[in-house]
């Protein structure tokens, strides 16, 4: 009998070794595809591990909208133009030039010799592929975006023109943002979008290889990408880990390179770390507190709104849950946007006594309930900011009911406009232009969900939207923040940060639109 | 035999109910068509993914159509990776296999020597302390175990890797993490089945003869461990593939676990629903080996 | 003779105390587990007392003060503080209510369940049988945390749902034991007698079977109370479990965890909690298991 128990974890171990075996032929070399710090040498030396918390979405550029995902595909797919980080000023990649023929019409000229990672060169044909498929696909995600495409005209394989339905001042803003990667249309004509979703190819420095999904995506350089090989890292892997302090302690034992959304307690420890430091940059997206201005809920008197805005520290949730990264706001238009108010930014309204007189004279001297929506895990301490205003809130007699939700129940709960009183939202602006972030303050955009509207700010928003005068234009995104401000739409809290931490081995700088260029990371 | 083949036979019921349980869950969480298109969508575009995904059909006709697919294996693509959900599954199976057989040796490592310790002492500060260490690994919530053992043996004392899946040393931590959990059901079965050997007329019989209790103990009674580890094994498969959740989670760990939080979140329903058969399935499998092996190891039981 | 009659009752029920006692104080587990429980649910009940501050009260410019025996802390948090300020000991104090709200009563829901199933299904057998008992192989199948994940994800978290969902996510091992008892006393001879003449099924089943059951089911339901404990802090930690102001010690542990290498009184406190809670109930449950259930070995 003794036997059978040594025979029985015989069985077991046997198991353990079969099946862990069996796995590693299927997913070809298990070491090759693990860079563990137990790796070392050259092959190890020129592999960039990044490590990222939730999984990509897609491989299809024009369906996702979702800012981690883009961060992947800038580096395998390009931008006919691109935005340059530092100067804020829009330059050519695929392109090689580019000028406006009239209102309605942009000529471009593509580089020559650019090829996609199966060879194909690239031509006109790929580009009118790529941004008539999001302009007329309905279906996708980022349709709305770039709807305002009408055609795009081929000339000569090099030459082509983007023709708009209305003049377009932020024409190439809009393309040079997500949903923008212009893809291989002979390549997915031949194989059909299915295939290409499983084995992308693009232009950009990096190939794909391999995706094991919630696990790890794959890259390794293009040789022949039209920039110039990457002379750095051979190969690019970027690792899901959702729990904060396992990315962490990634970064801090050596098993990855970069670990974005570093958590405010853990940056004190990852800058005096001995091999890792923390790379800060403000990002492009703010923090609101959406208020509902349909009428019989207490936020649509605008006094009501003002005292919520006034209740709110924003400097103290800065300091306290942000580790002072972060920069308190009253406009979601950020410098380094086209109509950015500067007498609107870096400051904000905090005043509680006379929050509660606004709410004694809007007749509510004991204060109100009300329900605030907010997510969890999707922006930088979002479930600490809503307890925090909600806290806040209570000083000045108001009780806020948090229901956290998940993600997609968020997202439902707002398709279906059953957002009560409040909810927090963080958003971003890739297109770098007040446009983009203040059609959040249309009337028919938002109807039945906040129902604000102001006939003033309607009739500014709509002249500046096909204003092709850019001194004008820009005064009047600048007004129209101020008479949202006076207004008090929504609550804006604060920009928020970027928060990175990167091995001593290389070096890299955030930027603010999100993305992980890769070939701005360079070996030390 | 017979036995066996009626225990075969109920598995289709079984079956049958748990892929209803689970269809019914996922028809009330609503349709998945809102998650799907951007969010000002025209209605028109809504209907149409509606009427072309089958969302329309009543309840009976998409649970038919459900039933037959599901018998062929087919769970439909995922929503979220354009891929059938039954291979994303399958993928990932083995990964999560792996860390629950490590699991089940660490507990076996740990509840083996508690389980025995603590019957020889009944009643003891011994047998306090072994129980209490046995319980102790039930009684930590699993995650805040696993970010403690990463803290300590990976960050602090730099010998293990942090997360991941690769060489063997990946699969120590996450390993010690769930199996210390299921590590005291086995220990106190070991105990307690031990101390009915121990009681028993041959042990006595034994003893009296002047065998050393070391002896004793190990030559008859040790056999005896093996039954009750075997019933915990079966018994906590499902508490085991429960606990890959968290652990998986904790650790990055690429198995079942990962891939069925995040369709969760998304409302993936083809991998939820794909992820809950085959580990229901798994975990009814499991029982049944255990049944046959009680058969092998302990011929007092017999079947009818 | 009436006028004894209670003396008489005090006197058995003095007797069967003592013998509980004496048999509790054999056991140091069985001691220890008790003592445990009793201080928990002691600290629960008088929580809005024992505790220094209201548990949700946040304080922005008091965060991630230490416990007061490190530098820094000092008595007015003798646990020291969380991220938002708020006092860790009086959390852990309020966050006793909840967690063992949501261990009984979602104990009890699955037990009533379970209870009336395994009652029915044993007494009856046949086809009735047979289906509650597919039922519950069904149940047991799916492990409890992927079946509260799936109902959670749908239902959306709360209290209330959570207690309703590890109801009904429990009560197959309640319905399996109950049934079992019940298939072997219903074969007695005080049963049969009870059926030859002619007493109802309804009476037979709860005035003859439920009382002989009662004693496996309070075991059960009490080691269910300590995984109940550990499923909501599970639960928590995936986002779905008891939602602010309300607050449990899985919630406090869970959101404490980002903060384990900086500020670990956050989560180490919370997490001490649970375990203890666990572990005293766990050795209640399993002295009593070893004291009502005859079958096992004293």
């Amino acid at each position: 009998m003794g036997k059978k128990l040594w025979l029985f974890g015989l069985l077991m171990l046997a198991l353990l070794i079969f099946v862990a075996c069996s796995d590693k032929d299927s997913e070809g070399d298990a070491e090759d595809t693990n860079p563990g710090k137990a790796e070392t040498g050259d092959e190890n030396d020129r592999t960039l591990t990044i490590a990222i918390g939730a999984d990509m979405v897609t491989f299809d550029v024009h369906d996702h909208i979702n800012t981690s995902t883009e961060a992947i595909h800038v580096n395998m797919f390009n931008y006919l133009v691109k935005r340059d980080n530092e100067t804020g000023e829009i330059v050519p990649d695929l392109a090689e030039s580019f000028e406006n023929i009239d209102d309605y019409t942009w000529e471009f000229k593509l580089k020559e010799g650019v090829t996609f990672h199966n060879g194909d060169e690239l031509t006109s044909a790929d580009v009118k592929y790529s941004l008539e498929r999001v302009a007329y696909g309905e279906e996708l995600r980022d349709y709305t975006n770039y709807n305002q495409i009408k055609e795009v005209e081929i000339i000569d394989d090099y030459t082509f023109r983007i023709i708009t339905h209305e003049p377009e001042p932020v024409l190439l803003n809009r393309i040079s943002r997500i949903a923008s990667g212009i893809l291989p249309s002979k390549y997915i004509e031949e194989n059909g979008f299915d295939h290409f979703l499983e084995n992308p190819i693009g232009t950009g420095p990096f190939q794909f290889v391999e995706w094991v999904r919630d696990d790890r995506i794959v890259f390794e350089v293009y040789d022949d990408y039209f920039g110039g090989k990457n002379p750095d890292w051979d190969k690019l892997v970027f690792r899901i880990i959702p729990e904060n302090s396992t990315r962490v302690s990634e970064l801090l034992t050596g098993g990855v390179d970069i670990a974005v959304n570093v958590p405010p307690a853990d940056w004190e420890r990852v800058e005096n770390h001995e091999g890792t430091y923390l790379a800060q940059e403000t990002s492009n997206r703010t923090l609101m507190i959406f208020l509902r201005s349909t009428e019989g809920y207490p936020t649509s008197d605008q006094r009501v709104r003002e005292a919520l805005d006034l209740a709110i520290d924003n400097g103290a949730i800065v300091e306290s849950l942000l580790g002072g990264a972060g920069v308190p706001t009253i406009t979601r238009v950020a410098p380094g946007n086209f109509g950015f108010a500067e007498h609107l930014y870096d400051t904000y309204n905090y005043d509680p006594e006379r929050a509660k007189e606004l709410l004694e004279e809007a007749g509510y001297p004991d204060g109100f309930e009300m329900t605030f929506h907010s997510p969890r895990g999707r922006y930088l301490q979002d479930a600490e900011i809503a307890e925090m205003v909600a806290g806040m809130w209570a000083q000045i007699g108001v009780t806020a009911n948090i229901e956290f939700m998940e993600w997609s129940n968020f997202v439902e709960l707002r398709n279906a406009k059953e957002n009560k009183d409040a909810y927090l939202l963080g958003l971003g602006n890739s297109m770098f232009d007040a446009a983009n972030a203040l059609d959040y303050y249309s009337a028919t955009r938002f109807e039945g969900e906040t129902d604000y509207r102001n006939d003033e700010l309607e009739e500014l928003l709509a002249a500046a939207m096909s204003n092709m005068d850019p001194k004008e234009r820009s005064e009047q995104y600048v007004r129209a923040q101020e008479i949202i401000a006076e207004d008090v739409a929504h609550i804006v809290l604060h920009q928020e940060s970027i928060n990175i931490g990167v091995s001593e081995r290389i070096n890299y700088t955030p930027t603010m639109d999100e993305m992980i260029y890769v070939e701005t990371i360079t070996k030390k | 035999m017979n036995y066996f083949i009626k225990r075969v036979l109920e598995i289709i019921p079984v079956l049958f109910i748990i892929s209803f349980i689970v269809f019914v869950l996922v028809f009330v969480a609503g349709d998945p068509v809102a998650l799907l298109l951007p969010e000002d969508a025209p209605e028109e575009a809504v209907e149409t993914l509606r009427t072309s995904l089958g969302l329309d059909d009543p309840f009976y006709v998409q649970y038919g159509r459900y039933v037959v697919n599901m018998l062929q294996g087919d769970f439909g693509d995922s929503f979220r990776y354009g891929q059938d959900a039954m291979s994303l599954v399958l993928e990932r199976l083995p990964a999560t296999l792996e860390l629950a057989i490590a699991s089940i040796l660490v507990a076996i490592m740990i509840a083996i020597p508690l389980g025995i310790w603590s019957s020889t002492k009944k009643n003891s500060s011994i047998d306090l302390v072994a129980t209490g260490a046995a319980v102790l690994g039930k009684a930590m919530p699993n995650f805040w175990l696993g970010i403690m053992l990463i803290l300590l043996f990976s960050v602090t004392l730099d010998m293990l890797p942090v997360s991941g899946r690769g060489s063997f040393s990946h699969l120590i931590l996450p390993a010690i993490t769930l199996g210390t959990g299921i590590a005291a059901e086995m220990t106190r079965l070991i105990r307690s089945s031990m101390l009915e050997t121990l009681s028993q007329d041959y042990i006595r019989t034994a003893k009296s003869k002047g065998l050393r209790t070391g002896i004793v103990v190990y030559k008859h009674a040790f056999r005896n461990t093996l039954v009750p580890v075997v019933t915990i094994i079966a018994l906590q498969t499902s508490t085991l593939i429960g606990g890959t959740l968290i652990t998986e989670t904790v650790f990055a760990w690429p198995g079942i676990g990962q891939l069925l939080i995040q369709a969760v979140n998304t409302r993936d329903m083809a991998i939820v629903q794909a992820c809950v058969m085959v580990i229901a399935f798994f975990v009814i499998v499991m029982n049944l080996i255990a049944d046959l092996l009680y058969q092998v190891l302990d011929p007092r039981i017999r079947y009818k | 003779m009436p006028d004894s009659l209670p003396m008489q009752n005090n006197l058995v029920k003095n007797s069967k105390w003592k013998r509980w006692l004496k048999l509790l104080l054999r056991s140091k587990t069985g001691t220890v587990g008790l003592l445990i429980v009793l201080t928990i649910v002691f600290v629960a009940i008088f929580a809005p007392w024992l505790a220094p501050y209201e548990h949700s009260v946040i304080d922005p410019l008091n965060t991630h003060k230490p416990p007061f025996w490190m530098e820094g802390g000092d008595m007015a948090n003798v646990l020291g503080t969380d991220n938002l300020g708020r006092d860790i000991l009086s959390r852990i104090i309020y966050g006793s209510q909840v967690s063992l709200l949501v261990g009984i009563s979602s104990v009890v829901l699955a037990g009533v369940i379970g209870v009336l199933v395994g009652l029915f299904a044993g007494y009856f057998g046949g086809f009735l049988d047979a289906f509650f008992m597919r039922l519950a192989d069904s149940f047991l199948a799916i492990p409890n945390i992927l079946l509260a994940l799936v109902m959670l994800g749908v239902f959306g978290p709360g209290l209330m749902t959570l207690i309703l969902v590890l109801g009904v996510t429990n009560w197959v091992q309640y319905a399996r034991i109950i049934r079992g008892e019940v298939l072997s006393i219903k074969e007695r001879d005080f049963v049969r007698a009870a059926k030859t003449i002619g007493v109802k099924n309804r009476n037979i089943i709860f005035s003859h079977l439920y009382p002989n059951v009662i004693s496996s089911f309070i075991v059960v339901a009490t080691l269910s109370v300590a995984s109940t404990i550990i499923l909501e802090s599970s639960l928590s930690f995936l986002g779905l479990g008891i939602q602010p102001p309300q607050v449990s010690w899985g919630t406090i542990l869970s959101d404490g965890r980002d903060y384990l290498a900086t500020s670990w009184w956050l989560a180490t406190f919370p997490g001490l909690a649970i375990t203890i809670a666990v572990l005293g109930i766990i050795f209640l449950g399993d002295w009593l298991r070893d004291v009502m259930d005859p079958r096992s070995v004293k």
